[in-house]
């Protein structure tokens, strides 16, 4: 027997040797392609790789990467966000205009803009979408959208203007209406349900976009075909009619490592979700990398403040100068990761640089440690009254290399005699536990838009509350003045007094050392020299409208 | 006819005990689907918008309503709604099964070809170093996991080689890896106790009888010896229906095929409780019906275990049962070096 397993062992192993050898060597890089900055070409299906399916084309859910990469290329806007100034332009609205109070936006529409279905984009339709997208409707389990804030109704108020009307200032409305998750549908399709808006209806979802839904296998593939009569782009790019590709397929590759290499062998041209380890396989000739930033709030971590041991702002102070942050951004990511020098990332509105509260120094941690009570017990773990420092850390699943982000820390502050265990548990177990402060009191996670309400979005006690400043249990909000910094973000009506009250709120939450931001989260594509034009919405989801396939 | 009732009785038993069962793990876990789905903070909802979402699909009644009323449902054929994406289950399903089926199929096929080649040359292959190789080939294939196959075919055979694109396949060029990949770990145990009970089957006094009345080895081997030695490998065959869908899930996500694995694999991380609880009951069904053929093919492919006439149907259907179980027992059980 012995000398069986031997022989297999060794066969084994061999054989393990040779595949890896074999696998590793990356496949030989496509020949450059001639001619990639000519003319743009028209024609050609572009394949698209995405590492989940998509769950709902309803666009206020278009949040999720897989469903925003359809609905993005499916719909228009009243308004375009110009994803490098983040400037609001025209697009189906050809101009708006606000009262002083932010409480009622008007909106001048086109004209000549149809749905795939055939029918007309005017005004009616217009209050229909945002009606729905404003106040949602639980009895068909559709969400109200993130963006819209105050909503109260709209109202055709001529041949071709609307009105919306807010309960209170709503200065994030315009906004709201360029994001995906205000993306138009025609009045047929506004009627289904949360259900008739999953998979196995994707052909069904009418938009007014460049793009059409063609075709559908449930879980797999999804295709869509270019519109030819679309003629309704934004006026300010320079691209206009139809798009140049003939469709697009997407396509659901799940495993990292096939995503990678189907790209990096040329059976695909784009791969969303480039993990940081596999960005080295894009550096060969015919490969390159899209970075697209998330222009919102970085990638980072929230102290639960009402937890007793992070009451006490020296133990926060000292968690925040014990991570070394930038050791986390060179062994774990690569420099399309920046280190995070504020809540928001620098591209944000409202942006403020605090990186001066965010700098590495364990001797200081130590001190603050002990200055607070907490002295190392026998096992090297810091104690006081007979509690241990010890503290739980959500893996952000969404999130890249979450766990290898914590286990990083857990071994930076293990050197200061604090424990950090990692809550394990899939995304629904994780959602639950987060809510909960006695099971997570550290929180990893981040958001993106690219709206100065990011901010409010994040750490607002009514919405992601992320640091439990709403305690749930028993609905009171502990920081009261952190809820007015940040509800002012979202209420005041101009855009200086906004970016005042942001910088007031990431001050405050810098001070109070209730952040540790890591690093600005980015999109990272993986493509071949075979496509041109691509580019991103404002938050990193792919718009394909200018993209074109070389030759 | 009554052992065909008893057996069906028994596989609905089985059937509402593997559903009861994954109904129970499934709420025992923290959070739930409405949690999994509406709760990601890429929504933004807040705990009351989500509570009425929770209410609109019924699942803020009590845990044991909700499970009478998923049963009611499965027996009135109504699968529900996926909570993740809102489609009916039945579609889902019936839009997975047969790429699947086609899959599980050929990967079967392919592991009893590769497991007759194996066991066959390990045990009457020319010449002592080609059957000791051969030896050694399943538990080679056991300990190598899925998902490495599936990984390394794809790095080898389409990325380097370029012989089968992985994405843009024709569907016969889709199959080649997927079929391959989940043949291997099936095909070992196959393998295995073939050759164990063809070792044993050798053995036998009859085999001697056989070749001295001048049999050639090939006679010998599909006449005598591979008959006899079929049974405990049909019964593993039929037990390697569990390891199929296991396989299904990893070599499904690991090529990007639409099937029950990836359905499942989704279902899981999503936390979508009536879509898992339909892959449970189909795949249930499948399992009890697989083994209940198997069984019931016992005493048409060995003599011992058939009685003259059928006024003994009962009896010695049992025995077959019993009968089955003793010899593969004895084809799994380790008896010391079999070279």
């Amino acid at each position: 027997m012995s000398r069986i397993t031997r022989a297999a062992l060794a066969a084994a192993s061999t054989a393990a040797a040779v595949a890896l050898i074999a696998g590793c060597s990356a496949a030989d890089p496509s020949t450059s392609p001639t001619d990639a900055s000519g003319e743009p070409q028209t024609g050609g299906t572009l394949t698209y790789l995405e590492p989940q399916t998509w769950n709902t084309l309803y666009p206020p859910s278009a949040g999720f990467y897989p469903n925003g990469g359809i609905v993005n290329n499916i719909t228009d806007r009243l308004l375009y966000q110009n994803p490098d100034t983040l400037e609001l332009e025209p697009w189906i609205a050809t101009e708006y205009t606000v009262n002083d109070d932010a409480t009622e936006y008007t909106f001048t529409l086109r004209t000549d803009v149809t749905y795939s279905d055939g029918s007309v984009l005017d005004a009616e339709n217009v209050v229909k979408n945002i009606d729905l997208f404003g106040q949602g409707d639980p009895d068909r389990a559709l969400p109200v959208s993130e963006a819209i804030n105050n909503y109260d109704h709209g109202e055709v108020t001529g041949d071709d203007t609307v009105t919306f009307y807010f309960t209170a200032p709503s200065p994030g409305f315009a906004q709201a209406v360029s994001t995906i998750n205000s993306g138009l549908l025609s009045d047929e399709t506004l009627d289904r349900t949360g259900e008739q808006f999953g998979p196995g209806n994707a052909t069904d979802i009418i938009g007014s976009g460049p793009f059409v839904v063609a075709d559908e296998e449930i879980g797999t593939q999804t295709s869509l075909t270019a519109r030819e009569d679309y003629d309704w782009a934004p006026p300010s790019l320079e691209h206009q009619g139809a798009a140049y590709l003939d469709g697009i397929d997407y396509i659901v590759a799940g495993e990292d490592s096939v995503r990678v290499g189907t790209v990096v062998a040329g059976q695909a041209d784009i791969a969303r979700q480039i993990e940081a380890p596999d960005e080295a396989q894009f550096a060969a000739s015919g490969l390159s990398l899209y970075a697209a930033s998330t222009n919102g709030v970085n990638n980072g971590l929230s102290f639960r403040f009402n937890d007793d041991r992070l009451s006490d702002i020296r133990v926060r102070q000292a968690l925040i100068a014990g991570i070394d942050r930038q050791q986390i951004v060179d062994t774990l990511f690569t420099e399309n990761y920046p280190l995070a020098t504020g809540a928001l990332a620098t591209t944000a509105l409202g942006y403020i640089d605090t990186s001066e509260y965010y700098t590495y120094d364990p001797d200081k941690a130590a001190s603050l440690l002990e200055e607070a009570g907490w002295t190392l017990n026998a096992a090297g773990i810091r104690e006081k009254d007979g509690t241990t420092l010890s503290l739980t850390f959500n893996e952000a699943l969404p999130q890249p290399r979450s766990k290898e982000v914590v286990t990083l820390i857990q071994e930076q502050l293990a050197k200061l005699g604090v424990e950090v265990s990692i809550y394990a548990g899939d995304q629904a177990a994780q959602t639950a536990a987060s809510l909960d402060q006695d099971q997570i009191q550290v929180y990893h996670s981040m958001v993106g838009r690219a709206d100065f309400d990011v901010l409010k979005s994040q750490y607002f006690s009514h919405n992601r509350n992320t640091l439990l400043n709403l305690d749930t249990a028993s609905d009171t909000v502990r920081d009261e003045e952190l809820d007015t910094l940040l509800a002012a973000v979202a209420s005041e009506p101009t855009t200086a007094e906004r970016e005042a009250a942001s910088a007031a709120a990431q001050q405050y939450l810098a001070e109070n050392a209730y952040i540790l931001p890591i690093f600005e989260e980015p999109q990272v594509f993986g493509l071949t020299d075979k496509v041109q034009g691509f580019s991103t919405e404002s938050v990193g989801r792919p718009s394909f409208y200018s993209t074109w396939l070389v030759g | 006819m009554s052992y065909v009732l008893r057996r069906i009785g028994q596989a609905i038993l089985v059937l509402a005990l593997a559903y009861t069962a994954a109904y129970l793990l499934l709420a025992a876990l923290p959070g739930d689907a409405i949690m999994a789905r509406y709760a990601s903070p890429d929504l933004g909802l807040t705990p009351e918008q989500i509570q009425a979402i929770r209410e609109a699909l019924g699942y803020d009644k009590p845990l044991v309503v909700q499970y009478l009323a998923s049963i009611a449902g499965f027996l009135r054929g109504d699968f529900g709604f996926s909570v993740q994406s809102g489609a009916a289950v039945s579609d889902l399903i019936a839009a997975a099964l047969p790429s699947t089926l086609i899959l599980a199929v050929l990967g079967l096929g392919l592991a009893v070809f590769l497991g007759v080649t194996i066991a066959f040359t390990g045990t009457y292959g020319k010449g002592r170093w080609l059957r000791r190789t051969f030896r050694n080939v399943p538990p080679l294939f056991v300990s190598l996991p899925v998902f490495w196959v599936g990984i390394i075919l794809i790095q080898i055979f389409s990325f380097r080689l370029g012989w089968v694109p992985v994405i843009g396949a024709d569907p016969v060029q889709a199959l080649i890896l997927p079929v391959i990949t989940l043949a291997v770990p099936i095909a070992a145990p196959l393998a295995q106790v073939l050759m164990r009970s063809i070792d044993e089957v050798r053995e036998q006094p009859f085999v001697t009888v056989v070749q001295a009345r001048g049999a050639s080895t090939s006679w010998l081997l599909w006449r005598n010896v591979a008959r006899n030695a079929l049974l405990p490998t049909l019964t593993m065959a039929g037990l390697l229906f569990g390891e199929l869908v296991g396989g299904a899930v990893v070599t499904e996500t690991v090529f990007a095929r639409a099937g029950i694995g990836q359905l499942t694999a989704q279902a899981v991380a999503n936390r979508d409780t009536p879509v898992l609880l339909a892959v449970v009951v189909v795949s249930t069904v499948a399992f009890v019906t697989i083994n209940l053929i198997v069984d019931l093919l016992y005493p048409v492919l060995d003599a011992r275990l058939r009685t003259g006439g059928r006024r003994g149907r009962r009896g010695p259907s049992e025995s077959a049962t019993d009968r089955a179980a003793d010899l593969e027992l004895a084809a799994v059980l380790p008896k010391g070096d079999p070279s």
